[in-house]
């Protein structure tokens, strides 16, 4: 995938803020004020796991090679080209949750409606609008960013430069 | 052109239909179901807690995905015999009745309900939950009920029992041994019990109830000579194979009652494949058939089924089973062998708790976890309880189980990245960098990287 939902857990609050923005983006009506009525609740695919005195925002990670996508007795779970999103398609999940039992990181949940998985499909709906994932755009902080690859790289690179040009500069002085 | 008839339009039926239309797209596919609308099993709880509303709410597999592999899918519909000799199928659809011709048959009649022989259970209000028909009459009984007892040791007559809860009802539970007995050990169904009670489940455990007190409707059951007042009885007391039209033709039955099936999922009739509730499936790790009602083996064993009655010939095996279910606020684990079935099998196992250090400040990561391990110390089985994401250690388990890893081997790969990342995320505060913080952050030292590879770059 070439863009990746980055967390910088420096600057989480763990205010919830993407939990929330997360439930409405996969509610019915996609108005806060009208969401918090549904029936069944809208449900999140982001958490903030609280650890210590801080918070984790924690979504799928789309893996490369995804344990969801193979453990699948149904293929329900798939992407559509190798740079998709990991999504599921309700149509042939027949509710075993082998998934959730393989995924590392414990993101994949029983859709209250329907009793089928559900889990982060990268805000496909918003993305194709070319609007940001809604997690990534609720962050007050910044603390959750959708970047490419290549940005990562680039800032790393800047990054351990600096720290070396820093440090051979302590060890002549 | 190869006519391909699949009896049972539930994930064994529906996963052999797909696996042979892929398999030879050329095929004339049919599926036979006597569902209205085929839906999702385990959305029976959703339907009971009023989460949806109808089958429409849970439906899987529907006509228009089906037709994108040219399936054809006759429903209601029954196939009221199997002439295997003229190589026939007589089905009755909507009254009309009609013969189909066939080249290969998968039967995948799934299971129905095991109600246990106790007084009264033929009486209104007593209900099993394997149909939506049945579902829908819980919803229709719990409306004007105050009370319910479910009978059951499985996950689904647990989800039962939370869904009646979720609807406001006083519900007692009843066990005859333990919860779960067949999926857990015995201190692991011993903390169950104890959470689920704290969550306001009522536990009648340690011995079946011993009748059902009713006019012509429910009013109380016999529990230990207590007499427990409802007007609800949900039985969830397992499934046995549904094997009528199978035994009519002549195809032999394994030693659990269930269609005996070859390592191709063949029956003793040529042609004539079996998978699902209705059959026996292949252990892996011992390779011996067993009877294991699971969705999962159902829709594994479709797919192996359906591609050989498309031509192909493939062998497995063995299915490895694996459950998991979040039950009360309870994340629940169980892979491969508990103590129960590795008995059934004859297979000698010793347990082990599993555990993992962790630091003072720390949350616990799971409430209790086994690992099972043979007479050469090889992982066979594992169960784990946490209260959330117990699929972090889940998925190495899993991976240990189906492998049959050196129970010393994975300890040493469990423990230390887990214990990496506890730590990592113990020290969140203080840590220089867990997921890289760009721009203003502090540069990744390669050793760095590597102890946090599992967490720092999220997709």
């Amino acid at each position: 995938m070439d863009k990746v939902i980055i967390i910088d857990i420096e600057r989480c609050l763990a205010c919830k803020s993407c939990e929330i923005a997360c439930a409405i983006a996969h509610s019915k009506s996609k108005v806060l004020e009208e969401a918090v009525t549904e029936s069944p609740r809208p449900q999140r695919m982001v958490t903030v796991e609280p650890v210590g005195e801080s918070g984790v925002p924690i979504q799928c990670r789309h893996c490369e090679a995804a344990p969801c996508i193979e453990i699948c007795p149904t293929g329900a779970i798939q992407r559509f080209d190798e740079q998709a999103p990991v999504v599921v398609d309700a149509d042939l999940c027949i509710g075993c949750k082998l998934c959730m039992l393989i995924c590392p990181f414990g993101v994949l949940q029983i859709g209250l409606e329907g009793r089928a998985i559900i889990k982060c499909d990268m805000c496909l709906e918003r993305m194709e609008q070319g609007q940001e994932p809604a997690c990534v755009e609720a962050c007050p902080t910044k603390a959750l960013r959708l970047v490419s690859l290549e940005e990562i790289i680039k800032s790393k690179r800047k990054e351990a430069s600096k720290k070396l040009v820093k440090e051979s500069g302590q060890a002549k002085g | 052109m190869r006519k391909i008839v699949i009896i049972g339009g539930s994930a064994a039926g529906m996963m052999a239909a797909i696996a042979a239309a892929k398999e030879n797209p050329d095929a004339d596919i049919t599926v036979l179901t006597q569902d209205q609308l085929p839906y999702r099993r385990p959305a029976i709880p959703a339907l009971i807690a009023d989460y949806i509303t109808g089958p429409e709410g849970a439906r899987v597999f529907p006509p228009e995905a089906l037709a994108k592999y040219g399936i054809k899918l006759i429903l209601p519909a029954e196939a009221t015999n199997l002439d295997p000799n003229n190589r026939v199928i007589s089905v009755s659809s909507n009254g009309k009745k009609e013969k189909l011709s066939y080249d290969a048959v998968v039967i995948a009649t799934g299971g129905y309900p095991l109600i246990p022989r106790i007084a009264g259970s033929d009486k209104k209000g007593v209900f099993t939950f394997t149909t939506y028909e049945a579902a829908a009459g819980i919803v229709d009984a719990a409306k004007s009920a105050n009370c319910a007892v479910v009978i059951g040791a499985s996950f689904i007559a647990l989800e039962i029992a939370e869904a009646l809860m979720h609807r406001g009802l006083d519900v007692y539970f009843n066990v005859r041994s333990r919860i779960l007995r067949k999926l857990v050990e015995p201190d692991v169904s011993e903390l169950l019990m104890q959470r689920f009670e704290r969550r306001g489940l009522r536990m009648l455990a340690g011995e079946a109830i011993s009748g059902i007190g009713a006019e012509t409707h429910v009013e109380y059951v016999i529990h230990k000579r207590k007499k427990i007042a409802t007007n609800l009885v949900v039985m969830g007391t397992g499934v046995k194979p549904n094997v009528a039209l199978a035994e009519k033709c002549g195809i032999k039955l394994g030693p659990s009652g269930a269609i005996k099936v070859d390592n191709r999922m063949q029956t003793s009739v040529a042609d004539i494949y079996a998978a699902g509730d209705c059959a026996e499936s292949p252990e892996l790790g011992t390779g011996r058939f067993v009877y294991s009602p699971v969705g999962s083996i159902g829709a594994s064993a479709g797919k192996i089924a359906g591609r050989n009655a498309a031509g192909a010939n493939q062998q497995t095996n063995g299915f490895l089973r694996a459950q998991a279910d979040q039950i009360l606020g309870m994340q629940i684990f169980s892979i491969g062998h508990s103590t129960t079935s590795a008995k059934e099998v004859g297979l000698e196992v010793k347990v082990h708790n599993l555990t993992v250090p962790v630091k003072s400040q720390m949350t616990k990561p799971f409430e209790i976890a086994k690992l099972l391990t043979d007479e050469n110390d090889r992982i066979v089985g594992a169960q784990i309880v946490a209260k959330k994401h117990g699929s972090q250690f889940a998925w190495q388990l899993y991976q240990a189980v189906l492998v049959g890893e050196n129970r010393e081997e994975f300890l040493k790969r469990f423990n230390s990245p887990r214990m990496k990342m506890a730590e990592a995320l113990a020290n969140i505060v203080k840590s220089t960098v867990l997921v890289e913080s760009i721009g203003e952050g502090k540069a990744l030292t390669l050793a760095d990287a590597a102890s946090h590879k599992n967490i720092n770059l999220v997709k």
